[in-house]
């Protein structure tokens, strides 16, 4: 038997997953019904070389990273920083998203942010069902509509305060829906 | 007799089924406050209503219900287009959170998923149904809109519960109570169990589910098909049926079946619907690693009549040119001129998987392997640029034709509401909040 293709679905599986199959994933992968079938299977792979067992006996790939990458030359003295420092930084994902299934979008419309730096067509980020506290910028639904506004507590009561002098604050009638809290105002030019 | 239990403990398993209340019409008035409590219907761009809130539901509207019908019983209906790319980003969102409680989360639907809690009420120090409460508080919180939750000892059982009570109803049957839930549950309501399944069992007399759970084993192993074996033990609070905790690896067929309205006597534009349909299916064919041996095309007529052809290919391929061809001569021999066509389809119904890389002896193999390299960078600018960046030629009329004659103008808000450096064919993967911006207040 011919175990290209097997070697091939193990390396995929492990480029997706990040871990490697189990028997039982193996034996899906290549469309066998036991896993006795796969132990020597297994066993021409790790005869190959293409798979091999670590000391506790685990199958892993002889370069699970793909190719070794050159860190910069020996010659220069020091290796590239690139690789090692670059592990602790994040991306732009990761520093505007705490919470992603709850992460909704909104498009700015009106001005009555202004002074808080939030202009029509920004774009901001809120958190949905997160608790909002006095000060912060909240999203709450009034009379059917969004409204985006600092939340203020003023003798026990919750009112809608505008960042822009030509906007009154709003003062809910009985009970202020808020829905989500602002966590992030992106603008692109 | 009628009121022992079927099992004696609560909870030897705990699984969960969840499922959206109304869920695509949720998601509209989800993100649009002047929704709520209004009845809200999607599906605009088929005509038909694909789902409707519960506010349409009382007033009467079903599913598949024509919109001219709806407009008629309920002319403050607020029909919307669908939005398929927002209900997906949501759909995953539900699975991700429910996965913050476990990791056996089995996605059965774009909007339910089944869970298995069992053994975690001391990691998260709570009962069985105060932890599927949690779920069902985080789901509605961050989602902003209602799930129901079904808890039993099986899945079976778990899907009556969820069904139970609706919409935000969490229904908890332990063991001992499964037979107060099954007494007055038609037998044909259990998941899995169809038409034919309930007329063989009337002619023995068993009208509800309990009836049917109560079957002696010896009957129910001699009479029945092994999946009515499984639900009956599942019935009786036995669990057999596993969740199927992966994505989907691999396809027994895949098919693609499109309408476009208004009908067709063009032959041209025919055969194009059904060469977009052959390309989309080879997409899928592709992610799958899959090659195709064998399709059947399909046309369907105004008068929804069928004509199909099968046809098995010389060599199975992953691409779409060799099938187009077959196509080609296929749709000589379906085509009748002058008649209206409203659909076409294909099915790819003999798959492979795509091991065939090494070139063989006499060079054959040079041609398919260039035309596996074009569609590589196809499937690369795709994923790239958006869906249908670069299509086959023969696909170019239905791919720059409107689907239905009544879509111009039925695209969905997000589609033309973008921020910018988003493009008509990429938004960005976050479900944006739509609706009136409230104003009035300019002192």
């Amino acid at each position: 038997m011919d175990p290209t293709p097997a070697i091939r679905r193990i390396r995929r599986f492990f480029q997706q997953r990040r871990r490697m199959p189990t028997y039982r994933e193996i034996a899906r992968l290549v469309g066998y019904r036991s896993t006795n079938a796969v132990a020597k299977l297994v066993n021409v792979l790790v005869a190959g070389g293409s798979v091999v067992r670590d000391t506790t006996g685990h199958l892993t790939l002889p370069d699970p990273f793909g190719t070794a990458r050159v860190l910069g030359t020996v010659e220069a003295g020091w290796p590239s920083p690139a690789e090692e420092e670059l592990a602790d930084t994040m991306s732009l994902d990761e520093w505007l998203i705490s919470n992603r299934e709850a992460t909704f979008m909104l498009k700015v419309r009106g001005e009555s942010m202004r002074d808080a730096g939030i202009m029509p067509g920004d774009m901001v980020l809120v958190e949905r069902g997160s608790q909002a506290r006095d000060g912060d910028i909240v999203v709450a639904e009034v009379d059917g509509a969004w409204t985006m506004k600092y939340l203020r507590h003023r003798d026990g009561k919750a009112l809608l305060m505008p960042a822009n002098p030509k906007f009154r604050p709003i003062v809910p009638r009985d009970q202020l829906n808020i829905t989500a809290v602002v966590k992030a105002v992106i603008r692109k030019y | 007799m009628c009121h022992s239990p079927l099992l004696l403990s609560s909870f030897p398993r705990a699984v969960l089924h969840i499922d959206g209340d109304a869920f695509f019409a949720s998601c509209e008035q989800a993100r649009d406050p002047a929704l709520k409590g209004r009845p809200v219907i999607t599906g605009l761009e088929r005509g038909i209503a694909a789902s409707m809130s519960y506010e349409a539901k009382a007033r009467g509207i079903t599913r598949a219900m024509p919109l001219w019908q709806i407009r008629r019983i309920c002319p403050d209906a607020v029909i919307l287009p669908s939005d398929y790319e927002t209900y997906s980003l949501l759909s995953k969102r539900l699975f991700d959170i429910v996965r913050r409680w476990t990791p056996d989360v089995e996605e059965y639907g774009v909007d339910e998923c089944f869970a298995d809690i069992t053994g975690l009420r001391r990691m998260h120090r709570a009962s069985y149904p105060v932890i599927a409460s949690r779920i069902q508080r985080d789901l509605a919180a961050e989602l902003g809109f209602t799930f129901s939750i079904g808890l039993a000892p099986t899945k079976v059982l778990a899907k009556i519960g969820s069904k139970w009570k609706k919409p935000n109803g969490l229904t908890a049957i332990p063991g001992r109570r499964i037979h107060e839930y099954l007494a007055n549950l038609p037998v044909e309501n259990v998941w899995g169990i169809g038409p034919q399944t309930t007329a063989f069992l009337m002619k023995h007399r068993i009208r509800t589910a309990l009836e049917f759970a109560r079957l002696p084993l010896e009957w129910v192993f001699a009479n029945t098909t092994k999946p009515f074996q499984e639900i009956w033990q599942e019935l009786n609070g036995l669990s057999v049926l596993q969740l199927v905790t992966e994505a989907k690896t691999t396809y027994a067929s895949i098919q693609k079946f499109k309408t476009f309205t208004p009908p067709s006597t063009d032959a041209a534009f025919v055969f194009s619907q059904l060469s977009r349909n052959i390309e989309n299916a080879c997409i899928k064919v592709r992610r799958y690693d899959l090659a195709v041996r064998e399709a059947v095309f399909l046309l369907r007529t105004q008068q929804f009549d069928h004509a199909g052809i099968e046809v098995e290919l010389s060599d199975a391929t992953p691409v779409p040119g060799p099938i187009i061809a077959a196509a080609r001569e296929a749709f000589r021999t379906l085509w009748k001129p002058g008649t209206q066509y409203r659909a076409t389809g294909v099915v790819f119904t003999k798959l492979e998987s795509d091991d065939r890389r090494q070139p063989d002896l006499f060079g054959a193999h040079v041609g398919i392997e260039r035309s596996r390299r074009v569609y590589q960078s196809a499937d690369a600018l795709d994923a790239k640029y958006g869906k249908h960046t670069v299509y086959v030629a023969t696909s170019h009329i239905a791919q720059t034709h409107a689907q239905h004659d009544s879509e111009r103008g039925h695209l969905a808000a997000r589609k033309t509401d973008l921020v910018r450096g988003e493009t008509g064919r990429q938004r960005l993967a976050i479900p944006m909040l739509m609706g009136r911006e409230f104003t009035d207040q300019a002192a």
